[in-house]
């Protein structure tokens, strides 16, 4: 048994001079390999009287075990310092910067226009469509709007002829629409609109959307309703609304919708021109009369539009402070978006 | 309007300070757009709704300011004691169609000056220039009361006799700011024994204006009826102060009261002595009788507000109301032109309730057809795949002029129509005459103007209508997407040599791809502003659905690029052709159960041939077990004869129904190869 203490001593010894791969392969032909030391004591086993030889059998398996395993760990730590110095070789600089493969961006009146259309998407409006170059009838008339109306002052209007027009507005669509399609009714119609006005605040195209619902009972209270859940989700919860009188020849009462101004908290700054307030849509219970030429029955159905200029909306949600950035198309302002 | 609170006050002795009857008045309909202090004084400006031309005075605000606050109006003295002479005036109404009521009185024996320091102050705040104490009257009137006067010398109306006619055959006048205007014959015109004195409710005739040797006046109030005041106004090109009033409704009854307010200070500052009024009114005003259910009124603005409560919010604004039952009649006041059907008294009585007390409710309703339609999300996938190639959206004017056109070489017989363009009557600028058929000169101002400006980068989209007339009333409008690239050879880290025209092709193709298109091909384009060698029409099922190329030396030229001659790529596509030829319909296919075998070969064949053509020779061979061919490689260069270029072509083979053996591939591969070469005298690369 002595003998087998000092062959693991001397093992030990060797091991842990042991630099490379190969020497293992030779120092574990030595102990444990057909000739070995290890295996020699087990051929010994003979020479050992019968009543020792259990327990010694057990003590050189154990040795031989121990050589085995020793050897394996230490094969693999070579291993290990093998491959981690094969891989520093392979370090590349990670700061180098990646291939730009950097997509474009949409252009911010598209994006906010997306976003106004998710929202009433989401609430159940369809999308509706018309031509840009209307017929005066849709444009005006239909709206309540007759020829020598001093209503159409408020709105700049393009000719193309006597009775063809660039839209100043897209209420026609809901005109074209309600010829189509009897109650009820949920849409939203976006798109370009023209005014022949262009100065620091305004362009002679911009972007606008209309929305309209009709059905029985329909009431103003519903109006309000719709556009605060539209203005909480559009510029966040708790902004504060309010609604105040106007104007609208095809609508009745008529309404402009104002919210807290997002600059200064409603302190008054000078954006909302001290005022706290910014106007951001105008809307109202839809003209009997506009029901009428369309061929709807004014006593059965009620209703309410509404409408919003994108660039407004778009200038507020990214402080943007000059309408006409928004078509002079410089790619250091479309990158920000 | 420009309102001065101090007068205002005049008229309502409201306490609250000016920021409170802003907030008030601009939540009861009347927004006060801007506040200054001048004197002591505060003036505002109110946006006046052209529903209310009844609040285009301080007494109309003051009227407003009198119901917001509930306190009592006061008006000035408008009542003139007599007996008095007549008038030697006489009036004669020709036209009671565009005039319902014209009265006057002649003030005699007046000293014309400038006007006390106080009008003219008052003037002056609300934007008015001060002329002479009589012509200040008028206009002080107009301001204080809200209907317009007009002062005649009345020494310069010949025969002393004022007439009411349409100007017929009439054809010019001279205004009293000098202008000869041209007249249609439905103007309404004043006139004496012989000439036209005035453009009725518009601007005064030179001939008889007020001047500093003016003794005797003649004042006229009268009611001219909007529509034709309008569109007198419009055809002559003229606005005033007056047309402004007349042209939006005036208050027949009230206007006596005017005249009188105005012919008192004239006897009072001028110093003259006043005649009896001259009064012809053939248009006499019947009051709006409107009846208005209950229940209708609370369903509309969706509360409910008890009756009496209505009734007494309408007695506040002047509007009387006799309770029926379940409904109710009203009665607006004069005044109140604009109020005549059950809606217009609604809305009043939400007006006066406030709207901020109308509760806020999310309506019940049914569903509707509300997803995002099939066009809109289609439409969306577009940009959305152009825009992951690296582009950025633009959005332009949708105007452009036929220079645009003549710069791209667009001729008059263009087969694209984009000649037939629509015109504008009204431009705003020359160059904004037309509505653009194309979108591509817009993009090449994006490029111009991003170039110009350093950025070398320029990858830019739009997404718009295009508008083609088409001989019917509206034009046909079309989608378009329209895009342009340029990239200067400013050095990169990672280097990446593709030609520009394949990396813009390859946008293209990304986005074909993901539109689903079916058969589409790139074939020689005819664009005339394209580089002949450079560009292609793209053909889908054999309809051309658009264009790409690189721009052409003489557009470049035309341009006047500085620096060198840019490389630019373009691209437009019709929208609705390419929406039209998508698969929409998504089908599973069986995922192959057997390996494939891939064959490689290239091939040095004569420059001229396309690699379409070869691709297309290679896929016409009948065999069941070729399942793809591709092309691999491209060169052209050393060790390649000088008009020949070399094509790798993988072919992939497989069976449905077996795993194939090299033999099955190599028999047919030879047999393909061969049929290739024979029909275009291809040598194979590295064959012997």
């Amino acid at each position: 048994m002595g003998d087998l203490l000092s062959l693991k001593q001397s093992f030990l010894e060797e091991v842990s001079a042991v630099s490379e791969a190969a020497e293992l392969q030779q120092l574990k032909a030595k102990y444990t390999g057909r000739k070995g030391l290890v295996t020699a004591e087990l051929k010994a086993l003979s020479a050992v009287p019968p009543a020792e030889r259990p327990s010694f059998g057990k003590a050189v398996n154990e040795l031989k075990d121990f050589v085995e395993r020793t050897i394996e760990e230490k094969e693999s730590s070579f291993k290990d310092v093998e491959k981690g110095r094969r891989l520093l070789a392979e370090k590349i600089d990670i700061t180098l910067p990646g291939k730009p493969d950097i997509p474009g961006r949409f252009h911010p009146l598209n994006r906010v226009l997306e976003e106004i259309k998710d929202i009433f998407v989401s609430m159940g409006f369809g999308i509706e469509e018309g031509p840009e170059i209307e017929l005066d009838y849709y444009n005006f008339e239909a709206l309540n709007i007759p020829r020598h109306h001093p209503a159409r002052d408020m709105q700049d209007t393009f000719y193309v002829s006597d009775d063809v027009v660039l839209r100043t507005h897209t209420s026609p669509v809901q005109v074209r629409v309600m010829e189509r399609k009897q109650p009820p009714l949920k849409i939203i119609a976006p798109g370009k609109v023209y005014r022949c006005d262009a100065d620091v605040s305004h362009t002679p195209m911009f972007h606008q959307v209309e929305g309209l619902m009709v059905d029985e009972g329909v009431s103003f209270s519903d109006l309000k309703g719709v556009l605060e859940l539209f203005i909480h989700s559009f510029f966040g919860k708790g902004t504060p609304v309010r609604f105040r009188p106007s104007y609208f020849p095809f609508t009745e009462p008529s309404a402009e919708v104002d919210i807290g101004c997002i600059f200064c908290a409603g302190k008054g700054c000078r954006v909302c021109k001290t005022t706290g307030w910014l106007e951001v849509m105008g809307c109202g219970m839809v003209n009997p009369k506009v029901f009428e030429m369309s061929g709807y029955a004014s006593d059965a159905y009620t209703g309410f539009a509404f409408g919003m200029g994108v660039e407004r909306l778009a200038m507020l949600k990214y402080s943007i402070d000059d309408i006409r950035l928004f078509y002079e198309n410089d790619l250091r302002f479309l990158r920000q978006f | 309007m420009r309102i001065s609170l101090e007068w205002i006050r005049e008229f309502v002795d409201v306490a609250a300070g000016p920021e409170e009857i802003a907030h008030r008045l601009t939540m009861a309909g009347l927004e006060i757009e801007g506040m200054e202090s001048i004197d002591g004084d505060v003036v505002m400006e109110v946006n006046v709704t052209p529903n209310r031309p009844d609040c285009l005075s301080m007494l109309g605000i003051a009227r407003e300011v009198s119901s917001v606050f509930a306190m009592p109006l006061k008006l000035p003295k408008t009542v003139i004691d007599g007996p008095l002479p007549p008038s030697e005036v006489q009036v004669v109404i020709d036209d009671p169609d565009l005039c319902a009521r014209y009265t006057g009185r002649s003030i005699l024996g007046v000293t014309v000056g400038d006007s006390p320091e106080w009008m003219r102050k008052r003037l002056e705040k609300c934007g008015i220039r001060a002329i002479n104490n009589m012509v200040d009257i008028t206009n002080y009137v107009l301001l204080e009361l809200g209907h317009p006067l007009h002062a005649f010398d009345a020494d310069r109306i010949s025969g002393d006799k004022i007439r009411v006619a349409r100007a017929g055959s009439r054809r010019s006048i001279m205004t009293l700011d000098g202008a000869d205007r041209k007249l249609d014959q439905d103007t309404l015109l004043i006139w004496d024994a012989e000439h036209p004195v005035a453009v009725a409710g518009i601007m005064g005739g030179e001939g008889s204006s007020v001047t500093e040797s003016t003794k005797n006046i003649f004042l006229e109030s009268a009611h001219f009826t909007p529509m034709s005041i309008r569109r007198s106004a419009k055809a002559l090109g003229l606005k005033s102060e007056s047309s402004y009033r007349f042209e939006r409704g005036t208050d027949r009854v009230f206007l006596e009261h005017a005249l009188n307010r105005a012919a008192l200070l004239m006897a009072e500052i001028g110093g003259g002595t006043i005649r009896d009024i001259v009064d012809v009114y053939p248009g006499k005003f019947i009051p709006a009788e409107i009846t208005v259910p209950f229940r209708k009124v609370n369903s509309l603005i969706g509360i409910d507000i008890p009756r009496d409560e209505i009734r007494r919010l309408l007695s506040g604004i002047g509007i009387t109301t006799e309770d029926r039952g379940d409904e109710f009649i009203a009665f607006p006041p004069a005044f109140r032109g604009d109020i005549s059907e059950a809606v217009d008294i609604i809305e009043e009585v939400a007006r006066c309730y406030g709207y901020d007390r109308i509760p806020a409710r999310i309506p019940r309703t049914v569903l509707s057809d509300g997803v995002l339609n099939d066009k809109e999300r289609a439409v969306r996938s577009v940009r959305e795949a152009i825009r992951r190639s690296g582009f950025h959206e633009v959005v332009n004017f949708s105007f452009m002029n036929s220079a645009d056109l003549d710069v791209l070489s667009i001729s008059d017989n263009d087969h694209e129509d984009r000649r037939k363009h629509v015109m504008l009557k009204n431009p705003l600028r020359q160059e904004e005459c037309l509505m653009r058929t194309t979108l591509m000169p817009s993009l090449i101002r994006n490029f111009l103007y991003n170039h110009s400006r350093g950025l070398r980068d320029i990858r830019l989209f739009e997404l718009s209508r295009v508008f083609i007339d088409w001989g019917n009333q509206l034009p046909r409008e079309g989608l378009r997407l329209a895009g342009i690239f340029f990239q200067d050879t400013t050095p990169v880290i990672w280097k990446d040599t593709v030609p520009p025209f394949y990396l813009v092709k390859g946008a293209i193709e990304a986005l074909f791809e993901e539109m689903r298109l079916k058969d589409c091909s790139f074939l020689p384009s005819g664009e005339a502003f394209l580089h002949s060698g450079k560009s292609a029409d793209m053909h889908c099922r054999n309809v051309k659905i658009g264009y790409i190329g690189e721009l052409g030396p003489e557009v470049i030229e035309r341009l006047d690029i500085k620096a060198h001659k840019p490389l630019i790529i373009v691209f437009e596509i019709d929208v609705d052709q390419m929406l039209e030829h998508r698969d929409q319909k998504i089908l599973y296919r069986q995922i192959p159960r057997y390996p494939a075998i891939e064959r490689d070969i290239a091939l040095i064949l004569d420059d001229q041939i396309s690699a379409a053509e070869v691709l297309n020779l290679f896929r016409s061979y009948r065999s069941d077990i070729i399942e793809h061919v591709g092309l691999f490689d491209y060169y052209k260069g050393k060790n390649i004869p000088k008009d020949k270029k070399s094509l790798g072509v993988r072919v992939t083979y497989r069976s449905a129904g077996r795993t194939l053996t090299e033999n099955d591939a190599e028999e047919v591969h030879g047999a393909i190869v061969d049929f290739v070469t024979a029909r275009t005298g291809a040598t194979v690369r590295g064959a012997a």
